[in-house]
């Protein structure tokens, strides 16, 4: 249809024949696997490994039970680190996780122990008010186009305010137990978040000498967490949509410019509020996984939590300003930090320098990241 | 409405005026625009263009006044049902994001879609990154590859990325914000040579600019904007250069200025 | 090129802090491989455990073991589930630890126990729940009984309503106390208990708040030094000072000087002294003698010269039953103040 004269095109570009552009060197896989946004944190996760592979190698990290102690940490924080990057990548942040992960968990307890309900009919309670708070999240932030930041701090006030009020009024105090025998007795919830699975294919390895046993017989961990398989699946689907589909690529054009997107005709208010919603669920998991593993909620659970979130979704690569980040890197990053947070009480550290030293393995984690990603962009 | 105003006119805005509060941003402007022109719209800053743009772009509803596109009238809600109707708008920040790749944002808003495993709908990725790079071809326009992100790109290379974009999403009118305002003299040819190419093409183009060295040599008509009133369209036959560019920066202000500045050097 | 100058440094900064001995004693002898743990519920920022830190660090002295201090950075207890995982994941020797709360340790509790590594209870929790872990132990202060036994001291000088200032809310063993103390005057301590967190400008908001709204308060019971010393300031603002009747569990520098002044009726010393040594102790003695039985342990830890030595060092006095031990409650007044003055929040 185009009418191109032979003087356009040469004025123009290059020689349309010429499909191998000299501009693009061949790069090697190597090179490749550098420029992933997930390469710093999965070098970070390699470095943490080294590092406590060296001081704490005897010290029953790495025996099958020290794995399950420090990977379940990380499968918690995993879950809510994958929503938290998600939402970063959409340029938007939700502080009120950590108070929502209380929240649902006092949510769960008070119908069931106290106003008889069903344990499942409570757990769905708790699903759907904490989505139903994250959608009016999400609609606070588009429609007043407040700093997500200040609409979630209120909600982080409010929901802890609430979880209180709530375990005072029904139980006289800021806990509410014996949550855990009812859901033990709850087939639906029970089977869903709680305890361990596959007891079958751990016994067996038992059996054959593969893992070794207690003094009574069985084996030294019975089973795979169930929160693994939760973190697992919630990483796969949301890292499957984020690359693969319309709706990721819409998550990164709001995140990217969303005014941009906009003008492309990208449904931003639908997609900023979907992903509120999610960040919801993702705290509710948390909050109700942990119920059915310590069987009570209290109104302290899930504190700070909203930060160690963001920080496991930055060390994997997410950008504070949006538009860029990876969901197997926030995994990755939530792997650093509960390996980093349970493996200083492996080594022969006091207590004491916890802090220090967690901040100071963040430190370099991020460090790492920048300098691996700027490498990579910059082109070397 | 006569068949031949119809056929010649493929977008036309009368009388058209647009308040803001108090402020008047455009009085009784009217624009129109053939089939496979480029009609050129200057005015010095403040002048009303953006607000004229956003209203053919769907983004203000004018107070008075007619949008016709095709002989029709309009009213649009929204950008979106703009570009439906062929009138697609690259604004000054291009509506592409750095980070993401060129396939990305070529296909960003109407991503190609496959299933996966005949079920889950996902995004045809390879097919997106052939066809962004084939089209961008078309256009003159070489990408290193695909997958690089749009923030490797030059100013220049970004600009024809979103112009391509809009060609081959079935845009009748192209409307170009100031695009060759943040562009050095090589980029800004480039740009010029893709609109001409459009022209060719049989696309209608809107060129907003207060560059009349860039508006001239490419412009069949031109429209000048002073203070939100037309000072009137001209074809390029009945208008020169200077002349433009005397109405365009208010002639005698400059003038005036001059004699002052003569009048201090004598005295 | 900054970026990765600042790394490389930080990097080696930290492999060279990991490779720095242990903070934990160094131990020789015969025993210096053994591994103990003690894990408490008490974020870092609750002073009281201080002592308890100080005290099993001279219990690995005197018995030439290693011993770790564990802890919830935010007092979160299913952190402290977690760390209980990973003792038994560790393998320690003996495991130490207070019942902060019976149903979110219990699970984990049990792994340990059935690795057939010796536990031994301290603190929070009830000597049947200690049974019911499968503890050899439980070393602490009956919650109820002290908080009962201070009210009665409260009731003999005429007092008929109390205020409960509650610091650690979170741990069903603080509203014990106020329970016991509540039941002894014949009040409901529900009413009358506020929960004030650890912050010392929040305790005394809180304080000074409900003592201008409730004017005839006829006492003051605090739970520690995070909400004792706040208060005594409150009170001291106040002008109540000495008028009002105060009391606390625990002692501090600060709460010792407010006895002495009078401003303090009494401090309830639990001897926390006792629950860190004696529970490492009993741990290692379990150990190396293989051995679960309470009273032969205890026996064996009576004969200890090393532990008499530290029991006269520091003027305490455990209280011996029939088949266990009590730390306390052991009442600090006016009158007996001198002896604890000069080891308060070290090791009294």
């Amino acid at each position: 249809m185009s009418a191109i004269t032979p003087s356009m095109t040469q004025s123009i570009g290059k020689n349309p024949a010429a499909k191998a552009d000299e501009r693009i060197r061949r790069i090697s896989p190597w090179r490749a696997l550098l420029n992933r946004p997930e390469f710093g944190s999965i070098a970070g996760t390699v470095l943490i490994f080294i590092l406590f592979g060296v001081f704490a190698g005897d010290s029953g990290m790495f025996n099958l039970d020290g794995v399950m102690n420090w990977s379940t940490v990380a499968a918690y924080l995993g879950i809510i680190a994958v929503g938290a990057c998600v939402l970063m990548i959409a340029g938007e942040f939700d502080l009120s996780i950590g108070s929502m992960i209380g929240f649902a968990g006092m949510m769960m307890a008070v119908p069931s122990m106290f106003l008889g309900w069903p344990m499942w009919a409570s757990m769905l309670f708790a699903f759907a008010g904490c989505m139903a708070l994250g959608w009016l999240n999400g609609y606070l932030v588009v429609r007043t186009k407040l700093p997500s930041f200040i609409v979630t701090l209120a909600f982080m006030f409010i929901l802890r305010g609430l979880t209180l009020v709530l375990s005072t009024h029904f139980s006289n105090s800021t806990i509410v137990s014996g949550v855990g025998d009812k859901l033990s007795a709850d087939p639906v919830v029970h089977t869903l978040f709680q305890g361990t699975t596959l007891h079958g294919l751990f016994g067996w390895l038992g059996n054959i000498g593969l893992i070794e046993k207690l003094p009574n017989g069985e084996p030294v961990v019975g089973g795979l967490p169930k929160v693994l398989l939760w973190w697992l699946g919630v990483a796969v689907v949301a890292g499957f949509i984020l690359s693969r589909t319309r709706f990721g690529n819409w998550i990164f054009m709001v995140g990217g410019d969303s005014n941009a997107a906009q003008n492309v005709g990208v449904p931003v208010r639908r997609v900023k509020i979907s992903l509120f919603v999610f960040t919801a669920f993702c705290a509710c998991l948390f909050g109700v996984l942990q119920v059915a593993d310590v069987g009570s909620a209290a109104a302290d659970r899930g504190l700070q939590k909203e930060f160690e979130a963001i920080i496991a979704a930055v060390i994997g690569g997410a950008l504070l300003t949006g538009g860029y980040g990876s969901v197997l890197g926030a995994c990755f990053g939530a792997l650093i930090f509960g390996v980093v947070q349970i493996g200083i009480s492996y080594t022969n550290f006091d207590s004491d320098w916890y802090r220090v030293f967690l901040g100071g393995m963040l430190l370099l984690a991020v460090l790492f990241n920048h300098y691996i990603r700027s490498r990579a962009t910059t082109g070397k | 409405m006569t068949t031949e105003t119809k056929d010649d006119y493929i977008l036309q805005l009368e009388n058209i005026s647009k308040y803001f509060g108090t402020v008047i941003s455009l009085q009784d402007v009217t624009l129109r625009l053939r089939r496979g022109e480029v009609h050129c719209l200057l005015g010095d800053n403040g002048a009303g263009k953006s607000t004229l743009i956003k209203t053919l772009a769907g983004v203000h509803k004018p107070n008075k006044g007619r949008y016709l596109v095709e002989g029709e009238e309009v009213n649009f809600t929204s950008p979106r049902e703009a570009l439906d109707k062929g009138i697609a708008t690259v604004y000054q920040d291009l509506a592409l994001v750095p980070l993401m790749s060129v396939a990305r944002n070529f296909f960003a808003g109407r991503e190609p879609m496959k299933k996966l495993f005949g079920v889950i709908p996902v995004m045809d990725i390879n097919h997106a990154a052939s066809v962004a790079e084939e089209k961008l071809g078309e256009m003159g326009i070489h990408v290193r590859s695909p997958h690089q992100p749009v923030g490797t790109m030059s100013g220049g290379e970004r600009q024809c990325l979103a112009i391509a974009r809009a060609i081959h999403f079935g845009a009748k009118v192209l409307i170009l914000d100031e695009p060759t305002a943040a562009l050095g003299v090589k980029q800004s040819c480039n740009v010029l040579k893709l609109i001409h190419k459009a022209r060719e093409r049989g696309i209608s183009v809107i060129f907003i600019t207060h560059n009349v060295h860039h508006a001239y040599p490419i412009g069949d008509s031109f429209t000048l904007l002073n203070r939100g009133q037309s000072m009137g369209t001209f074809a390029k036959e009945s208008i020169s250069k200077e002349e433009v560019l005397d109405m365009m920066a208010g002639g005698t202000e400059i003038q005036s200025l001059f004699n002052e500045l003569e009048g201090r050097a004598a005295a | 090129m900054r970026v990765r100058k600042i790394s490389l440094w930080l990097a080696t900064l930290m492999a060279g802090a990991m490779a720095l001995p242990a903070a934990s004693i160094a131990a020789d002898g015969p025993h210096a491989n053994e591994r103990y743990v003690l894990i408490s519920h008490a974020p870092d920022s609750d002073s009281w455990w201080n002592t308890i830190k100080n005290s099993i660090k001279q219990a690995g002295e005197d018995f030439g073991v290693q011993v770790d201090y564990r802890n919830p950075p935010n007092g979160d207890l299913a952190d402290m589930a977690r760390l209980l995982e990973q003792a038994a994941a560790r393998n320690y020797n003996g495991v130490a630890f207070d019942i902060a709360d019976y149903d979110v340790l219990s699970k984990p509790a049990m792994r340990i126990t059935a690795k057939g590594i010796p536990v031994v209870t301290l603190n929070s929790g009830t000597d049947q729940e200690s049974k019911k872990l499968g503890a050899i132990l439980h070393i602490g202060q009956p919650e109820y009984d002290a908080g009962k036994a201070a009210g009665e001291r409260a009731k003999a000088a005429g007092v008929k309503s109390f205020v409960c200032v509650n610091h650690y809310a979170t741990n069903v063993a603080s509203l014990q106390r106020c329970k016991g103390f509540g039941d002894a005057i014949g009040v409901d301590y529900r009413g009358s208990m506020i929960d004030t967190g650890v912050d010392p400008t929040v305790v005394a908001s809180k304080v000074s708040a409900y003592l201008r709204s409730h004017p005839d308060t006829g006492a003051v019971l605090a739970l520690g030094p995070n909400s004792a010393e706040p208060t005594i300031q409150v009170l001291e603002r106040m002008g109540k000072a000495g008028k009002l009747y105060f009391g606390t569990f625990d002692l501090s520098p600060a709460i010792i000087d407010a006895v002495k002044k009078g401003e303090l009726n009494f401090a309830i010393d639990q001897q926390p002294y006792l629950q860190g040594y004696m529970s490492v102790a009993a741990a290692v003695i379990a150990y190396e003698d293989k051995t679960k039985d309470p009273a032969a342990i205890i026996a064996k830890l009576k004969a200890n010269p090393k532990f008499q030595q530290r029991l006269k060092t520091y003027g305490l006095e455990p209280i011996y039953t029939a088949d266990g031990v009590r730390s306390g409650p052991a009442f600090v007044t006016k009158d007996n103040v001198a002896t604890v003055e000069k080891y308060a929040g070290q090791y009294r």
